[in-house]
């Protein structure tokens, strides 16, 4: 055996969760996430971050691109690994994103000044993650890519 | 309610076969659950109910096979929360046609473990075996939602 096939591939486990896009339930995939990622062994502060940034993705995805719709679902794919938790968050595509809102600098003055005080959920998730990425789903729709490093 | 509005409101989950994974699904389903109109001790009654289950699954219908799957589904309807867990079926259940009861456990008569079905139907409102779209088993639930006083 070479020692390229002796260097151990990363085990990897999926759990898929497929939610209705409505408001609320947001919090099924917070909990699903936060449970997988304390068995995993994240601290208590990550697990929060987690939480957060999950949240936010999928409130996108329930009001934007699904459109508060539902009959169609949001999918949360939860890839555990030996050293890192890859979130995969995808809707139906109602609503194309902007690729320019990927990358927000909000300032906190204009805001105030705004009666929407909204707009801080993509910037919160690049804050929170280690590596984010705006993708097209396999459904066609829009998909946030999340990923958080285990730190032993 | 039409068809339609059942579908609104279902929730899937998949995980590995793997024993532990039942905790993330209790999580997962009892958040879900969290949004009925279900008391607070009739929630841990759907957490037990739904650990015993998913265990089943894992150890005797995919007899802990890596790399199987579990799949949970809850459906809200008007009067009852119905949870399915099904797994691939690699052992079709065959329950025992007269169970012991804890009383000839604890006499030595059988394994003390083996009761995990009759707590799921001692916690929920309906239980049992249904018929499954594909090979494997297909264990299903309910607790309604405003059960009678």
């Amino acid at each position: 055996m070479s020692d390229e096939t002796n260097q151990r591939e990363p085990v990897e486990k999926v759990i898929e969760l497929r939610l209705p896009s409505k408001l609320g339930y947001e919090r099924v995939a917070m909990d699903t996430a936060s449970s997988l990622a304390r068995r995993m062994g994240f601290h208590a502060e990550r697990v929060e971050s987690l939480k957060t940034a999950i949240s936010e993705a999928v409130t996108n995805a329930i009001e934007h691109g699904n459109q508060q719709d539902a009959a169609v679902k949001v999918v949360v794919l939860l890839t555990a690994r030996d050293d890192e938790l890859i979130v995969y968050v995808a809707d139906q595509g109602r609503k194309p994103l902007d690729q320019d809102c990927t990358t927000p600098t909000p300032k906190i003055e204009d805001a105030l000044e705004r009666d929407d005080k909204g707009g801080w959920g993509i910037w919160l998730i690049r804050e929170l993650m280690d590596e984010v990425e705006f993708t097209t789903a396999p459904s066609g729709g829009n998909q946030v890519r999340m990923v958080i490093h285990l730190e032993q | 309610m039409s068809t339609s509005i059942y579908l609104q409101t279902m929730m899937e989950l998949t995980l590995p076969s793997e024993l532990g994974y039942e905790v993330v699904a209790r999580d997962a389903v009892a958040a879900f659950a969290c949004r009925l109109c279900i008391a607070p001790d009739r929630l841990e009654d759907l957490k037990t109910a739904l650990c015993e289950a998913c265990i089943n699954a894992i150890e005797h219908g995919n007899l802990l096979r890596p790399g199987l799957r579990v799949q949970i589904r809850c459906r809200v309807e008007v009067e009852q929360l119905i949870v399915e867990v099904v797994d691939q079926g690699v052992s079709a259940f065959a329950p025992r046609s007269e169970p012991l009861t804890i009383v000839e456990k604890l006499a030595g008569l059988g394994s003390l473990r083996g009761m995990g079905l009759m707590l799921i139907s001692q916690l929920c409102d309906e239980a049992g075996f249904v018929p499954s779209a594909g090979p494997g088993n297909c264990f299903r639930f309910a607790f309604y939602r405003h059960p009678m006083a």
